[in-house]
């Protein structure tokens, strides 16, 4: 135990294994999502002009490798960062073990799905 | 449910000093974003599966409400984006704990920095789309011609 001017603090056994890495994962992606997620916001908003958001565009994005894993990716880390950030803020909300139960696998399947339609639709385009 | 509310009435009511707006924020921040993503996502995926379908989504994007609903979305990115790396800094740093409460403050102040200017920005773009004669109120029917 350390103790800095006023800061207490001690190390803790973490119980499970899950919910440490997906308190990891949290941060490791958020970091991540500062450039994946910020940047899209930024090129979509301002590198682009607006009014000239067009399938055109979108093909002429898919058709880069670059943007196909840079779509990739965003789509891969910020899904599941914002569908376990809900599970975190359930859980705080929601008590009863059913219910958690059931809204984690309506979530679970839901993500699973998105997942493999929206990267398909990068994939193949 | 009653607990529900409970935890509701008291997350507002708590008088926690700067943190707490800022993890109340966070929080909603960080549910709006994914509720756009979830949408997001699928629309965007019919510009392979269903063009029309698409073309129809960007032509309704393009109303002014939609558009302040982006400089909205714009602030969430932002300001979740400074916070989380707060967050993350404070977590593996506990010694500094000792600067949190100015933490936040230069979370609120790099936050209002960097959004001001491009809310303006996207602003002026709505404004300069309506002023172009076009109907910009209108809706756009299905399918867009
Ligand atoms: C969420 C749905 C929307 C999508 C997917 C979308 C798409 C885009 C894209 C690709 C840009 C490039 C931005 C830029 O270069 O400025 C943009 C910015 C912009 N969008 Fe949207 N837009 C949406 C909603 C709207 C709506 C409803 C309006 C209202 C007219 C609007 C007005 C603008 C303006 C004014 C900009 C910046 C314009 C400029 O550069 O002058 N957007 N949007
Ligand atoms: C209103 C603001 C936004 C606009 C106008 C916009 C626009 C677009 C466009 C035009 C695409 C097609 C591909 C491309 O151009 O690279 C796209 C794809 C994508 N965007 Fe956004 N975006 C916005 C906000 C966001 C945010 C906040 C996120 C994540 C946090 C996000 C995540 C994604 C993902 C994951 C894809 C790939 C989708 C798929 O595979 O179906 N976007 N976006
Ligand atoms: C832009 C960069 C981002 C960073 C740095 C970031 C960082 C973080 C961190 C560190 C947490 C954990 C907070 C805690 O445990 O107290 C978190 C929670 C969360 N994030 Fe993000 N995130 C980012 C983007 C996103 C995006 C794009 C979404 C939506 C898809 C999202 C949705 C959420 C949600 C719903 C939570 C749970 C909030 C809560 O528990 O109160 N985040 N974020």
């Amino acid at each position: 135990m350390t103790t800095y001017s006023g800061v207490t603090h001690r190390k803790v056994q973490v119980q499970s294994n899950f919910e440490r890495y997906a308190f990891l994962f949290m941060r490791l992606s958020g970091i991540a999502l500062l450039i994946l997620a910020v940047g899209h916001m930024i090129v979509q908003h301002i590198l682009n002009d607006v009014h000239s958001l067009t399938l055109q565009y979108v093909a002429d994005q898919w058709s880069s490798w670059g943007w196909k894993v840079y779509d990739m990716l965003l789509l891969f880390i910020a899904l599941p960062h914002g569908i376990n950030g809900l599970r975190n803020v359930l859980e705080d909300y929601v008590h009863g073990e059913s219910a958690v139960k059931t809204l984690n696998t309506v979530m679970a399947i839901f993500l699973i799905v998105s997942l493999l339609a929206a990267g398909f639709a990068i994939a193949s385009f | 449910m009653s607990s529900l509310m409970l935890t509701l009435r008291e997350s507002v009511r708590y008088r926690g000093r700067g943190g707490h707006y800022s993890w109340i924020a966070h929080r909603l921040a960080g549910l709006g974003i994914l509720a756009f993503l979830m949408i997001h996502v699928w629309e965007t995926a019919m510009a392979n599966y269903n063009p029309p379908v698409y073309e129809y989504a960007i032509a309704v994007f393009k109303h002014p409400l939609f558009g302040l609903g982006e400089i909205g979305l714009m602030g969430a990115v932002l300001f979740h984006a400074f916070n989380g790396i707060r967050i993350t800094l404070l977590d593996f740093k506990p010694e500094w704990w000792r600067h949190q409460a100015k933490s936040v403050t230069i979370v609120w102040g790099v936050f209002l920095v960097v959004f001001v200017p491009i809310a303006i920005y996207m602003l002026s773009g709505i404004i300069s789309h309506c002023g172009h004669g076009a109907n910009c109120w209108a809706f756009p029917t299905y399918p867009v011609s």
